[in-house]
């Protein structure tokens, strides 16, 4: 086809040998080539970061991104996140709480979430609200979402050690 | 009926449970309409009008046609005729029509191998328009030179120079008259919707015989009805399955992308997504309607309120709602909710003016008729209030509707009248108390504005009522299954939009059936398996369905007790239901398992509820008090609401984590409300102006406090766990609680929503008071 592009994607550790149209987001790439549906997307132009994956462990648009140019970078999803039947404290936290209400913005504000314990374990408040300030909820009022995540931290704390983002700095 | 009382030893009702699906969300596993994916599936686009209102003379597709990976196209000749009887007052849904009448109204749709393709596709057709005269500013219609920009005229039951509605009780001139201070203040309210993050989907499948179809909606029933009445298809034609939905307030009903892409897929003989962009998602969801409102309201020097009387342009768009009738109710409401709930001023006189006019469609958004009410009312009041020296909390008191008090009523028959009926439950006067201690209503300024130095603090308050599930017309039906191995499922036709229905439902069930919540699962969102059920929407879910819910539950309660009892030798009310088991009485040793008991009702137990919106002679609504703490940068004119408390009425809460939720959803919206949201249009040529998300913000993080939530909870004699509807209430008193708190702040008063930083400004440094 024309305008296409073989792209290597590193995909939550596994690999991915992909022939893609070069206008392909990121996004797309995820939805509807690899047919992980767990990122979304709320408006296609950065404004309200619902597509939220990680690059080398930072929040970053999906939508926003050109799959090419990824290529042998680490991209980690919603998917990635729990191990066998384990679930990432994060995960624990928000379930725990009323964190998710419609469950669109989860996956985003999870991911986002993640890079901020992932390089800052003991954040306050202002640090989680700026974290997140680039991901909007429309359901929630957020009270609960930061809740979500200090309480989260608290559990994390002891494996910030053991934890590390797959290729990203710590 | 059968008044259940539940409330000694509760274990499952009023706990703060977990959500069911909590554990799912956070793993990105719900799938959404969006995330269905089918072999062949084609992708849908629309190509949308560049004109507010225009003929389409000739629609040219061939060149779309014969583009490579293009399988259909459609435009308003493919769409049956005369399947939706469009007369006034039920103006229908035009799902591609041979008009146009706004900017971005849909023309055709393409549906091809991916969204590139239908992109391209989307150029190539050719499209002849008759550019017409177009209507934007209702007040226009005023004026006996605007010409006629709709086939029903410009007002919507009236003209020129008669209203579309108007609302009288006693003599307003009359009640004027008895007044020692009388203002009168000029309103507007900017369009504004309830904007959710899952931009609507709508997969369809035609397999020559069955219609099936995924669809963002919050009605599925809806959305079977209408598709069988445009493919003239039986009933076990067409399935619906919603799924999850990601937000719906309101503004996922039923609309043109349910049609659009079952069209594509019949004619493509292929499945068709039709996943709307946000852009698209902003000019065909509806919106509240634009509003202006002019207001007299009087009071004698010793706090009594005399009078009210108003006028209000409503900008009613394209299609209000589903028609006119959808405006006329919405409008009729605006007048008389409030007016009921101010059941102590004497006099009031309101007339509407409901336009249509050449804007996007207008309809029933989160909070319907009240958002739009409260907002003015609320802010006259208390201007009304410091004018005469009056504490505005007390000013409103006086005046509020009581228990036992008789509504005057909806104007328009919206099938059910409130008129002559009282309220079921109420706790305003809760509500105010627990608010006013929470945020400590004594720091409030004695004298408005007397705070020093650029960023200025405030205090204000408003109250607030809505419908609540019981005037509502849809019925609701609902099964509970247990099968032979005691294994409990509710069939329940209400979706998830992210209210928590399923969970709120199921802990109704389970406790009906002295089960835990883990031991109820459940069917949703599907029209192939569940029961006829309106859906989750004008905050009657817990009412309305949770009443067929339980008596679901009470019904397969009572087969299983009778048929345990009659296994067991004993009488029916020999025996109790205990922790999965049908027990004696005072001899829990001699017990069957459910499983076993359903064994010997022959393998399954089926128990069925129904609710009637026509059942009860009274009125249930909700009730809030909202106060504000706001701090006003008089330098920049930037508001930050410190502190937002929300006492909520919503009857009993059944899971008092998702009540909470509601109240701090709720809150955030209103701040969008009173400080970002609301539609720009280009005044020419009547373009939507605003981008939603950069140009036009919802609250993010950063711009919402910690809500504070207080629950109340009147027992609501009309349902067996005492609840009401709690998910619209949460929003409607914070906008005007804002606007009043900045009026406390600065001594300035802003009566424009949104109150952005430049109007606040401007107010600012203007002289004295409106």
């Amino acid at each position: 086809m024309e305008n296409s592009k073989q792209v290597r994607l590193e995909i939550n550790g596994q690999s991915h040998e992909l022939t893609l149209d070069c206008r392909s987001t990121l996004n797309e790439t995820l939805r509807n080539h690899l047919r992980l549906f767990g990122t979304k997307l709320g408006c296609n132009y950065g404004g309200c970061g619902n597509c939220t994956v990680l690059m080398t462990g930072r929040p970053v648009y999906s939508c926003s991104i050109l799959a090419v140019e990824c290529e042998g970078v680490a991209i980690n999803t919603i998917e990635g996140l729990s191990g066998e039947g384990e679930l990432h404290p994060l995960q624990e936290a928000f379930a725990d709480a009323y964190a998710a209400q419609c469950g669109w913005c989860t996956p985003a504000m999870i991911m986002a979430a993640k890079a901020l314990l992932d390089r800052k374990a003991d954040p306050t408040v202002q640090d989680v609200k700026i974290a997140l300030s680039g991901v909007l909820c429309r359901c929630t009022g957020y009270t609960e979402i930061v809740k979500a995540v200090l309480q989260a931290a608290k559990g994390m704390q002891p494996q910030v050690a053991k934890r590390n983002p797959t290729g990203g700095p710590n | 009926m059968g008044q259940a009382n539940y409330t000694e030893g509760s274990s499952v009702v009023g706990q703060r449970i977990r959500p069911v699906q909590g554990v799912d969300k956070t793993k990105g596993k719900p799938l959404y309409p969006a995330d269905i994916d089918l072999p062949g599936m084609l992708w849908a686009k629309i190509l949308r009008s560049p004109h507010a209102r225009a003929k389409i003379l000739n629609i040219d597709t061939s060149r779309a046609e014969a583009l490579q990976g293009v399988e259909a196209v459609i435009t308003h000749k493919d769409v049956p005729k005369d399947r939706f009887e469009a007369k006034e007052g039920n103006e229908g849904l035009t799902i591609l029509g041979d008009e146009v009448r706004y900017v971005g109204d849909a023309v055709a749709a393409v549906a091809a191998v991916d969204q590139n393709v239908a992109e391209e596709a989307l150029q190539l057709i050719k499209v002849d328009y008759e550019v017409l005269p177009a209507l934007f500013e209702p007040e226009k219609a005023l004026h006996q030179d605007t010409p006629t920009c709709h086939p029903y005229g410009n007002v919507m039951y009236g003209d020129w120079n008669s209203p579309t509605l108007e609302y009288r009780r006693g003599n307003v001139d009359e009640g004027l008259g008895k007044a020692d201070v009388i203002i009168e203040r000029e309103f507007k309210q900017a369009s504004t919707s309830g904007i959710p993050m899952e931009p609507r989907a709508c997969v369809a499948q035609w397999d020559g015989k069955k219609l099936s179809v995924w669809d963002s909606s919050q009605r599925l029933f809806g959305v079977k009805q209408g598709l069988c009445q445009l493919f003239a298809l039986a009933p076990d034609q067409v399935r619906v399955v919603t799924g999850n939905i990601g937000g719906g307030f309101g503004v996922k009903e039923c609309d043109r992308h349910s049609f659009i892409a079952p069209l594509l897929a019949i004619k493509a003989n292929k499945p068709v997504k039709l996943w709307y962009t946000r852009e698209d998602e902003s000019l065909d969801c509806y919106y509240r309607p634009g509003l202006t409102h002019r207001i007299k309201a009087g009071a004698t020097k010793d706090g009594h309120l005399t009078a009210i009387q108003a006028r209000s342009f409503y900008d009613g768009g394209a299609w209000a709602g589903f028609g006119g009738a959808e405006a006329l109710n919405l409008a009729g409401a605006m007048c008389s909710r409030v007016m009921d709930l101010y059941h102590k001023c004497p006099d009031v006189h309101w007339e509407v003016y409901c336009v249509r006019t050449n804007h996007p469609k207008t309809g029933p958004v989160r909070g319907r008729s009240d958002v739009e009410s409260h907002f003015p009312i609320e802010c006259i009041l208390d201007e009304l209030a410091e004018e005469i020296g009056m504490d505005p909390l007390e000013f409103k008191l006086k005046h509020l509707l009581r228990a036992g008090d008789v509504l005057e009523g909806h104007l328009t028959v919206d099938i059910l009248l409130q008129r002559g009926k009282t309220i079921s439950s109420l706790g305003t006067e809760e509500c105010v108390d627990a608010g006013k201690k929470a945020i400590d209503w004594d720091r409030r300024n004695k004298a408005a504005g007397q705070g020093k130095g650029p960023k200025k603090r405030g205090i204000g308050m408003a109250v607030a009522t809505h419908n609540s599930g019981s005037t509502q017309y849809y019925k609701s039906e609902a099964k509970v299954d247990i099968d032979s191995e005691g294994r409990v499922s509710l069939l329940s036709g209400s979706t998830d939009q992210g209210s928590e229905q399923q969970t709120t439902l199921r802990q109704m069930v389970a406790e009906v059936l002295r089960l835990p919540i883990e031991a109820v699962g459940g069917i949703s969102g599907d029209t192939d398996a569940v029961p006829l059920e309106g859906g989750p929407i004008a905050s009657r879910t817990v009412y309305a369905h949770g009443i067929a819910v339980t008596r679901a539950a009470q019904d397969a309660r009572s087969q299983l007790l009778k048929k345990g009892a009659e296994l067991l030798g004993h009488s029916p009310d020999g025996v109790e239901l205990k922790d999965g088991m049908v027990a004696v009485k005072d001899n829990h040793e001699k017990r069957l398992a459910m499983g076993e008991v359903v064994k010997g009702s022959g393998g399954m137990i089926h128990g069925e509820g129904r609710f009637s919106p026509l059942e009860t002679p009274l009125v249930t609504q909700g009730f809030a008090a909202t106060f504000a703490e706001v701090e006003v940068d008089t330098d920049t004119g930037k508001v930050e609401v410190l502190r937002l408390v929300s006492a909520n009425d919503a009857g009993r809460a059944i899971n008092p984590l998702v009540v909470e939720g509601q109240i701090q959803g709720g809150g955030a919206q209103g701040i969008g409300l009173a400080l970002m949201e609301g539609v720009a249009y280009d005044p020419p040529t009547g373009t939507m102006l605003n981008q939603w998300f950069l140009d036009s913000g919802v609250p993010s993080i950063l711009d919402v406090p910690d809500v504070e939530p207080i629950i109340i909870e009147p027992w609501e004699p009309t349902h067996p766990f005492g609840a009401k509807g709690c998910s619209e209430i949460s929003v409607i008193s914070v906008a005007p609680a804002i606007a009043n708190a900045i009026s406390n702040a600065t001594g300035k008063r802003i009566y424009d929503l949104p109150m952005t930083p430049d109007k606040v400004l401007k107010v600012l440094q203007e002289g004295g008071n409106r």
